[in-house]
C-alpha cells in the first residue's frame, strides 16, 4: 500500500512507524528538515521536504495511484486542504486531524461535503478514553473484545496478594484465564509455565470479563467501588473541554484549575456547569485548599508530560482513588509503570490507533496497542481458508510472539490450549509482538497472490495504539 | 555500539562473497584449471567463518549510523583480506600483502595492478579478479542488502556510508526496494555491454572480464596493453560509451525508465559531467591532432577513451598517454580529481562536488561585491543546505590532505615528484594508473611493502568517501563513555 503522510509531528511519526514496519510504502512530506532527518533516520520511509498543499508535490509523488493520504499538520485547515485536493487527485483515502473544538459539530459536515473519508481528533477521543475510564465502575481498567465478552487488563503484581514470586504455572488459576504478557522494566515478555512473575511486574490478563472480574475480587487489595462523583481537572486545554463536557453530560461533579486568565474565562463561558479556578496546578497549596483528599479523581491534562506525571503521584499521595495523567511522549511509557500511576493516557497512541482501525477496516474487528506499540492485540475472525483454521494449536507452530488468548466459538468464550481447534468464523483475539505482526498474515490470511494479497497487504501493517 | 547485529551483517556479508566466488569456481572447472581448489577451500572457510559470525546472539536490530559505520569499514577490509586468498593459495600471487593490495584495488574498482605478466595467469583467477570490481562499484553491502532478506531501518545507514555523493537519496521508500532497483540499472547495463562487446567478436570470457571492469569503472584487463590489445575501432568506443555511462549517477537510469525526462535533461550534474567530457576531448583531439596521431579518427578515437577512462576512474589504456603532448596530460592530470557523478560507480571527488565548489566561489564573489546579498547554492533548483555545503568544503580539503600527506610519505621510495603525487592521486581517486612511474604501462610492483599497504589504504579511503574510514581511526569514536 503507499502512503502520504503530510506532517512530521508525533503523530505523524508513530504512523510512518507503524506503517512502515509492514509491507508499505510510506512517504513523510514536511517543511522543516530536521524533523524529516530524525525521521529519516530512524525509520525505513521517504521523507520529502516540501509544502503537502502543493498540487505541484503531490503529483511528483503520483497522487492518483496513491491509496491513503494523512494529513496531520499542525493546522486544520492546512489537514483539510491536502485533504481536499488529494481525493479531487485520485487518492483512494485521504484522512485528516481536525482538532478545533469550534469546528467540532461540523465535522460530520466537512467530512462529508469534502469527500474526507475519516477525521480524527486527538483530543476528542482522549476525551472519550478517559471518560470510559472513569464512568466504569471497575477498579480495573479493561479493554473489551468480542462484543464485550472477553477483556483484557493489567494488574500491577504488587497490588496483588500472593501473586509475586510464583511461577505461571503454579499460580492455580480457578477462573479459565491465561496470562497473555508480563511487562518488566517497559520489555514484553511472553510468559511460560516456568516465568516467575516478579513483584514489580505487570501481568496482562485476557479471558471472559467475569472471570477477570472474579480475579480481581480475589487477589486484588480491596477495590473501593465507589462511582465517580467529583473529578479535579488539571490544565484546561482541548481535552478539558470535551472531557468536562463529556463528564458533566453523565452528572459527574468537575473542578478545573487552568493558569491562564483567558483560557479560564472561555472555559466558563462554554461549559455548562463545572467550577473554573485560575491559579497554578502544581501548587500544593491550591490543591488542598480545593479539597484534594476529597476527590474521587483527578486528571492532569497540562502541556507537560513531566508536570502530568508528577502531579498524579502527588494526588495518588493525597488519597485520590483514581488518578489518570496524559503523557504525550512515547519515551515515558517504560518507567510509568513503575511510578505507579493508575492510567496513562497517551493522545498520539489514541488517535494513531483510530486511524489504523479506519484503515484496516472491518477485517480486523478491534485492534488495542500496549506499552507503546511494543505489541498489540487483535480481534480477527477465521476466515475458512486460512492457515489456523481446523488444525490443533500445538500443531501450528506459531511463533514465540503470537498468542492466541481467547476464542470465542459460537458464542461461548474458550480460553484455548494446545488441543484447542479454531473453525471458521470464530472470533480470535490474538496477542502479537510488534516484531511477529508481519507473521500474523501468514497464518491467519489466505496466502494467495493478486488482487486478494494486495487486499491482505493493505490491511496487514498498522498497529498502534495504546490506550491505557 | 551494537556489536552483535555488526558480526551478524559482516557474518552474512561473507557468506554472500562465498556465493560470489561461486562464479569464478565456475570458471575454473570449464577452463579446467588447477586453480578450483583455491576457490573452494576460501569458499569452505567463508562458509564455516560467515555461518558462525551470522549465528552470533543480537540483543537490538538497530543500526545506527556508528554501527553502519563500522559495518561498512570492516566489511570492505574483511572482504578484500578473503578475496585475496585465492590469488595466494593459488600461487599466482605468492605474497599475501600483493594479493591484498590487488584485491583492493579491484573492489574499489581502481585497477592498479602489481602484476608484471598477466597474460599468464589462470583464467579463472583473472574472472575473479575483474569480478571484485563489479561487486565492488556498486557497493558490496548495498548489494548484499539487495538480496538478504531486509535488515530494515538500519539498511540506509549502511547505504549512507557505502554509496558515494554528498548526499544519499532514497528513490523509493523502501531501502531494500532502492537497493534492487539501483542494481537492475547495474545489471541491465552490464548485460547490454556484454552482448554489444559479443557482436565485436569477443568470446563471453573476454566480454564479460571487460564489461566488470567498465561498469564497475575499475579498469583491470587480461592483457598487458590493456584494450590496446584489440585492434578494433568498434570495442574501443564500445567500452568508451559504456564508461561514460557508468560514471552517470544510477538513480538516472530509474528516472529514465519513469520516462521523467525533464530530471534527466535539467541534472546540473550530468550536464557538467557530459560538458568536461565534450570539452576534455576536443582540447585533446586538436592539441594530437598531426602530432602524434595521423589520422583524425584515431585522435579522436584516443582523446575520447583516454577522457572517458580518466574521467570516470576506470583506467583502461588503448595507448600509452605518455607520449602525449604535456598539455593533453595535464588535461588527464586534471580529469583524475574530476570522477563520476554521486551515485556512479566512478571515485575521486565527484562531479557533484566541484559543481557546489563552484558555485560557492560564485556566491562569495558576489557577497564581496554586495556584502549584504542573500545568496542560496542552488543544485537542480533546489537550495543546498549548509550542512551539505560544509561537509563537501572539507571533504575536499580533506581529499587534498590525504594527497599531499600521502605523496609525501611515498616520496620515500624516492620516485619522482611527478609519480609519487600521481601514484596517490591515481590509488585515492581510485583510478588506477598515474604518470611516469606508475604510467599506463607501469605497474605497482615495485612499491615496498609499507608503500603497498599505504596506497591500499588510500584506495580504501577513496572509495568509502574518506570519512567512512576516517570516522574509525578516531580514538573518540570507540570512546564509549562519552
Amino acid at each position: 500500500m503507499r502512503t502520504i503522510i503530510v506532517g512530521g509531528g508525533k503523530l505523524g511519526y508513530k504512523l510512518a512507524e507503524s506503517l512502515s514496519q509492514e509491507d508499505n510504502d510510506v512517504v513523510v512530506i514536511d517543511i522543516d528538515s530536521n524533523t524529516l532527518e530524525r525521521i529519516h533516520d530512524n525509520l525505513d520511509v521517504l521523507t520529502i521536504k516540501a509544502n503537502g498543499t502543493q498540487l505541484h508535490t503531490l503529483e511528483q509523488l503520483h497522487i492518483s495511484s496513491c491509496d491513503l493520504v494523512v494529513a496531520v499538520t499542525g493546522s486544520d485547515e492546512t489537514n483539510i486542504l491536502v485533504s481536499i485536493i488529494a481525493k479531487k487527485k485520485g487518492c483512494k483515502k485521504v484522512i485528516a486531524r481536525i482538532r478545533n473544538p469550534e469546528y467540532a459539530n461540523q465535522v460530520e459536515f466537512i467530512r462529508s461535503t469534502m469527500e474526507i473519508d475519516y477525521i480524527v481528533n486527538p483530543e476528542l477521543a482522549t476525551a472519550k478514553e478517559i471518560a470510559k475510564y472513569l464512568l466504569k465502575s471497575q477498579a480495573v481498567y479493561m479493554e473489551d473484545f468480542a462484543k464485550g465478552k472477553i477483556g483484557m487488563a493489567d494488574f500491577r503484581v504488587q497490588n496483588l496478594t500472593g501473586i509475586a514470586g510464583k511461577k505461571i504455572r503454579e499460580l492455580g488459576m480457578t477462573e479459565p484465564l491465561l496470562v497473555v504478557a508480563i511487562s518488566r522494566n517497559g520489555e514484553v515478555i511472553i510468559p511460560y509455565g516456568d516465568t516467575e512473575i516478579l513483584s514489580t511486574d505487570t501481568i496482562h490478563l485476557m479471558g471472559q470479563k467475569e472471570s477477570i472480574k472474579e480475579f480481581s475480587k480475589n487477589y486484588d487489595s480491596p477495590i473501593s467501588r465507589r462511582n465517580v462523583r467529583k473529578v479535579l481537572i488539571l490544565g484546561g486545554g482541548r481535552s478539558t473541554y470535551y472531557l468536562a463536557n463529556k463528564l458533566l453530560h453523565n452528572g459527574v461533579d468537575i473542578k478545573i484549575i487552568e493558569q491562564d486568565k483567558e483560557r479560564c474565562k472561555y472555559l466558563a463561558e462554554n461549559l455548562k456547569g463545572g467550577l473554573v479556578i485560575h491559579g497554578d496546578g502544581t501548587d500544593i497549596n491550591l490543591l488542598t485548599s480545593e479539597n484534594i483528599s476529597d476527590m474521587d479523581a483527578l486528571v492532569s491534562l497540562t502541556g507537560f508530560d513531566e508536570e502530568n506525571l508528577l502531579i498524579s503521584l502527588l494526588a495518588k499521595q493525597c488519597g485520590v482513588d483514581k488518578v489518570v495523567a496524559k503523557v504525550s511522549r512515547s519515551n515515558y511509557i517504560p518507567i510509568i509503570e513503575q511510578l505507579g500511576i493508575d492510567t496513562a493516557v497517551n493522545p498520539i497512541l489514541i488517535t494513531a490507533s483510530d486511524i489504523l482501525r479506519f484503515i484496516q477496516g472491518g477485517r480486523v474487528v478491534s485492534i488495542s496497542l500496549l506499552l507503546g506499540g511494543k505489541a498489540e492485540v487483535l480481534e480477527i475472525i477465521a476466515h475458512n481458508e486460512s492457515k489456523i483454521v481446523g488444525k490443533k494449536l500445538s500443531q501450528l507452530g506459531l511463533p514465540k510472539g503470537i498468542i492466541i488468548g481467547s476464542i470465542l466459538h459460537e458464542n461461548k468464550v474458550i480460553i484455548p490450549d494446545g488441543d484447542s481447534i479454531i473453525h471458521a468464523g470464530d472470533r480470535v483475539i490474538v496477542f502479537c509482538l510488534q516484531s511477529e505482526v508481519a507473521s500474523l498474515e501468514k497464518y491467519f490470511y489466505r496466502a494467495k497472490g493478486g488482487l486478494i494479497n494486495e487486499l491482505w497487504n493493505s490491511y496487514k501493517g498498522f498497529g498502534k495504539s495504546t490506550s491505557v | 555500539m551494537n556489536y552483535g547485529i555488526v558480526i551478524k551483517v559482516l557474518g552474512n556479508l561473507l557468506l554472500f562473497e562465498a556465493a560470489a566466488l561461486l562464479l569464478p569456481l565456475g570458471v575454473a572447472f570449464y577452463y579446467r584449471e588447477n586453480s578450483a581448489l583455491a576457490f573452494i577451500y576460501t569458499i569452505l572457510l567463508l562458509i564455516i567463518l560467515g555461518g558462525m559470525m551470522a549465528k552470533i546472539p543480537h540483543v537490538s536490530k538497530k543500526i545506527r549510523s556508528k554501527e553502519g559505520l563500522v559495518i561498512v569499514a570492516s566489511g570492505w577490509v574483511f572482504v578484500s583480506f578473503f578475496g585475496a586468498l585465492p590469488f595466494v593459495l593459488d600461487g599466482s600471487i605468492p605474497s599475501i600483502i600483493d594479493a591484498f593490495f590487488e584485491t583492493v584495488s579491484g573492489l574499489t574498482t581502481t585497477g592498479a595492478t602489481i602484476i608484471d605478466n598477466i597474460e599468464v595467469l589462470p583464467r579463472s583467477i583473472l574472472f575473479w579478479r575483474s569480478f571484485t570490481h563489479w561487486l565492488g562499484g556498486m557497493g558490496i553491502l548495498v548489494l548484499t542488502l539487495a538480496v538478504l532478506p531486509a535488515i530494515g531501518v538500519g539498511g540506509f545507514q549502511i547505504f549512507k556510508a557505502e554509496s558515494p555523493g554528498p548526499v544519499s537519496d532514497k528513490l523509493v521508500p523502501r531501502m531494500r526496494k532502492t537497493a534492487t532497483i539501483l542494481y537492475t540499472a547495474y545489471v541491465g547495463i552490464t548485460l547490454l555491454q556484454i552482448i554489444m562487446l559479443l557482436f565485436g567478436r569477443l568470446s563471453l570470457y573476454e566480454a564479460a572480464i571487460h564489461t566488470f571492469g567498465t561498469v564497475g569503472t575499475g579498469g583491470f584487463s587480461i592483457y598487458n596493453n590493456s584494450i590496446g590489445a584489440y585492434r578494433s575501432s568498434y570495442v574501443v568506443i564500445v567500452i568508451s560509451i559504456f564508461m561514460i555511462a557508468s560514471g552517470v549517477n544510477f538513480s538516472l537510469y530509474y528516472e529514465l525508465y519513469k520516462r521523467n525526462w525533464k530530471e534527466i535533461f535539467k541534472n546540473s550534474e550530468l550536464r557538467l559531467y557530459l560538458s568536461i567530457i565534450a570539452l576534455s576531448v576536443l582540447l585533446i583531439t586538436f592539441n594530437l591532432y598531426g602530432k602524434v596521431y595521423v589520422t583524425f579518427f584515431e585522435t579522436f578515437k584516443q582523446a575520447l577513451f583516454q577522457t572517458a577512462s580518466i574521467i570516470t576512474t576506470t583506467g583502461y589504456a588503448t595507448t600509452n598517454y605518455e607520449e602525449w603532448t604535456h598539455f593533453s596530460q595535464g588535461v588527464l592530470f586534471f580529469l583524475m580529481f574530476v570522477g563520476g557523478c554521486a551515485g556512479s560507480t566512478g571515485g575521486s571527488i565527484k562531479v557533484i562536488r566541484l559543481l557546489i565548489l563552484l558555485k560557492l566561489v560564485i556566491r562569495e564573489i558576489s557577497k564581496i561585491l554586495h556584502p549584504r546579498a542573500v545568496v542560496p547554492v542552488r543544485i537542480n533548483g533546489k537550495m543546498i543546505s549548509p550542512d551539505v555545503i560544509a561537509g563537501v568544503s572539507s571533504f575536499f580539503f580533506l581529499y587534498l590532505l590525504l594527497l599531499v600527506m600521502g605523496s609525501l610519505l611515498i616520496s620515500l621510495e624516492g620516485i619522482g615528484l611527478v609519480s609519487s603525487i600521481s601514484s596517490v592521486a591515481a590509488t585515492l581517486g581510485n583510478i588506477g594508473p598515474g604518470f611516469d612511474f606508475v604510467g599506463p604501462t607501469q605497474t605497482y610492483s615495485a612499491f615496498s611493502v609499507p608503500s603497498k599497504l599505504l596506497l591500499s589504504l588510500m584506495m580504501l579511503f577513496g572509495r568509502l568517501e574518506l570519512y567512512t574510514i576516517f570516522i574509525l581511526l578516531m580514538p573518540d569514536f570507540w570512546n564509549e563513555r562519552i
